[in-house]
């Protein structure tokens, strides 16, 4: 009897730390953000009520809008690189490191030892103006005379792309790793030429990889905005940004709230129909067969 | 505040103060990019009360009864805001055997205020007997009734060497409820080398010849003060249109790509990169790239600069409200302000301590930045006291500009 107790009860158990961490610091804080967010009022004379104030949505939509298209550009244009990047390493990582193959990839991680702020700082001293950078790119003719790399868009998007190409190599490599090298062997059978094994074989069996990948670096880097104050100028402010001065210097915290639960319904939604066109069928793995 | 969280500033300020020898004070430009931490959202989050509370409490009617010198005081400052021996505290405690804690945990007004005025709504000061904010956020503690009024009677000294420039602020007139720990200039860093005059007003930070080489600060009061007066305005008592008309100027140059951006003291590392060449920056800060590059030099706008304090005050439910106020006495005596002043290089508060330091520290003692004269400080304008909604609104328009 009490065996069987024990037994049902102790997954339950299991559970319980887990839930009660989220339960502690995610949903209860999403509820007090969603509040926070329906508020009105000001923070000096007579504080934030609530008043179920859903113009703050509007308003914060129409106010912003620039920015938020900004971010999921920005965001998507350094997830598309991360990617080009990212999988050529990751493969040859896989199925040519040998031996170096843990090293390499302890090179991958090594970036994550000095802190994400140190390593943003120091993006802005090899892009500065009259940094080496900037000299070989003007002497070559690429850069005009007086073009510049930092406070530009391409200075923030590399950041971002820098900052967050890790979390793309590393799924990419565990779903690359994971592939039987028989699988391969049989292919070279079907196939004659490398590039069909690899569009035919590879490619689908590492679409996991790529789905998660692309989700780890996009969604943060929505979010980001440390690489846009330091590598940017206003022009290239991202709505994380936003979200921070709206709290921090404005102390208007309802549109700070309001612009969070947008960004989070924005990357749900985007998530969700990347889920849709790349998710589900490469998750199956069906999709070379079928072609 | 999580330990994390303090390393990473720490480490960052490090970043900032290189060379480790370099006495610079992060007023405020490590907060600009350190806000972002989860410890600044934690401490924005938990406070939506109002902070004035059940309206204006009496403001301290009754001044800090006398009594008798505590064996312990808490005194809030800002990062690298005295000299690294801490001369002061330890001369303060051989004198009076009083134990001073000393925490640098201001890194910027509003965070400080986001952070404290729960505590100080219900009359707590959270152990603190002195905190130092910057004129506008102690205007705004006044005004809410967070801070004691002072027995001036018990401080002969801070009565004797305040500078007469600073001696009675619009927001406390009588210097009841504030005492200077700091003062600084804001006008114009140029670099001599890059530019092709001297720059003497705002106008030659909208030279085309500098485009993509002109900063302005975050810190609102700064920028919009010094393009109010270049515009005509007087920002000790401009309207809010008159602000406003700066921020649209501000924003032309934002829009055709004239202003690279905006800085808190991070145009530090800008200046002797050369990624900036004609900016709006601190008095201090100038004394220090000075130091360490001949080309860097500072000027007041012929329209007048913004001169600003950081100033000490005493948190309503002080512990030692007695003690602390003895304390900001003894700052004024000038030969404890002298290590202070020597470390910082922002405007010395107190008179005497030029003679003082002529003889230990001529070169500080010298310099018009850190002691200037009447003609200086004529040129100076102390941005007013906003009310708070004029000051919601015009940070809000501000925070449009610089792109939030």
């Amino acid at each position: 009897m009490t065996a069987r107790l024990r037994k049902g009860a102790l997954p339950y158990l299991l559970l319980l730390p887990g839930l009660g961490w989220l339960v502690l610091f995610f949903a209860l804080p999403l509820v007090y953000m969603a509040l926070e967010s329906l508020k009105s009022g000001d923070p000096f004379v007579s504080g934030f009520k609530l008043t179920w104030e859903f113009s703050n949505y509007t308003n914060a939509l129409k106010d912003y809008d620039q920015q938020f298209i900004r971010s999921f550009e920005y965001a998507g244009m350094a997830t598309l690189i991360a990617l080009l990047i990212g999988y050529p390493l990751a493969y040859v990582i896989a199925f040519r490191g040998g031996r170096w193959r843990n090293a390499m990839l302890l090179l991958v991680i090594v970036p994550f030892f000095v802190t994400y702020l140190i390593r943003t700082l120091s993006w802005e001293t090899i892009l500065s103006d009259s940094g080496v950078v900037v000299n070989t790119l003007q002497a070559v003719g690429i850069l005009g005379h007086d073009g510049r790399l930092l406070d530009t868009t391409v200075s923030v998007v590399a950041g971002i792309t820098y900052n967050f190409l890790p979390f793309m190599i590393l799924p990419l490599y565990a779903s690359l790793e994971r592939i039987d090298a028989r699988m391969l062997e049989a292919g070279y059978d079907l196939y004659d030429r490398r590039r069909d094994v690899f569009l035919h074989v590879t490619l689908p069996l590492s679409m996991p990889g790529v789905v998660a990948g692309v989700l780890l670096t996009f969604i943060p880097a929505a979010g980001d905005f440390i690489n846009a104050q330091l590598l940017g100028t206003p022009k290239q402010f991202m709505i994380g940004n936003v979200i921070q001065s709206r709290y921090l210097v404005v102390n208007d915290y309802p549109t700070a709230a309001a612009l969070s639960f947008l960004l989070m319904a924005f990357s749900l939604i985007i998530v969700i129909v990347w889920a849709r066109i790349a998710g589900t069928e490469a998750l199956l793995g069906t999709e070379g067969e079928r072609k | 505040m999580t330990p994390s969280n303090e390393d990473l500033e720490r480490e960052f300020e490090r970043l900032l103060r290189n060379p480790l020898t370099r006495r610079h004070i992060l007023k405020r430009g490590a907060a600009g990019v350190m806000s972002a931490s989860a410890l600044a959202y934690l401490a924005a989050c938990g406070s939506d009360e109002p902070a004035g509370g059940n309206g204006q409490k009496a403001k301290g009617e009754k001044p800090i009864a006398k009594g008798t010198i505590a064996d312990s005081l808490y005194v809030a400052n800002w990062p690298a805001y005295i000299d690294e021996d801490h001369t002061a505290l330890k001369s303060f405690q051989k004198k009076n055997g009083t134990k001073v804690k000393y925490v640098e945990e201001i890194n910027d007004n509003d965070q400080f205020f986001g952070k404290v005025r729960q505590q100080y709504q219900q009359g707590s000061s959270g152990g603190r007997d002195i905190h130092v904010v910057t004129d506008w956020m102690a205007a705004r503690m006044v005004r809410l009734g967070y801070v004691q009024k002072f027995d001036k009677s018990s401080m002969p000294n801070a009565n004797a060497n305040l500078i007469d420039r600073l001696k009675s602020p619009a927001f406390d007139p009588k210097r009841e409820f504030s005492m200077p720990w700091q003062s600084g200039m804001t006008g114009i860093i140029y670099r001599k080398d890059k530019v092709k005059s001297p720059p003497r007003s705002v106008a030659d930070l909208f030279n085309p010849a500098y485009k993509g080489k002109v900063t302005m600060l975050t810190e609102m009061r700064d920028t919009v003060g010094l393009v109010t007066a270049w515009q005509g305005g007087n920002p000790e008592k401009a309207s809010l249109d008159e602000y406003k008309k700066a921020i649209d100027k501000v924003q032309e140059g934002v829009d055709s790509g004239q202003i690279r951006g905006f800085t808190g003291n991070e145009y530090i590392k800008d200046i002797p990169k050369g990624d900036s060449w004609v900016i709006f920056g601190w008095s201090g800060d100038a004394v220090q790239l000075k130091a360490d590059n001949p080309n860097v030099e500072f000027v007041l706008p012929e329209s007048g600069g913004m001169l600003w304090t950081d100033n000490m005050q005493i948190p309503v439910g002080a512990p030692h409200a007695y003690t602390a106020e003895k304390f900001i006495d003894y700052i004024y005596e000038p030969e404890v302000q002298a290590p202070i002043e020597a470390y910082i290089n922002y405007i010395c508060p107190v008179n005497g301590t030029k003679e003082v330091m002529a003889k230990t520290d001529p070169s500080i003692a010298k310099n018009p930045l850190i002691f200037p004269d009447k003609s200086v400080f004529d040129n100076t304008y102390i941005f007013r006291d906003l009310t708070p909604e004029e000051e919601t609104e015009l940070n809000d328009a501000f925070q449009k500009l610089i792109g939030a």
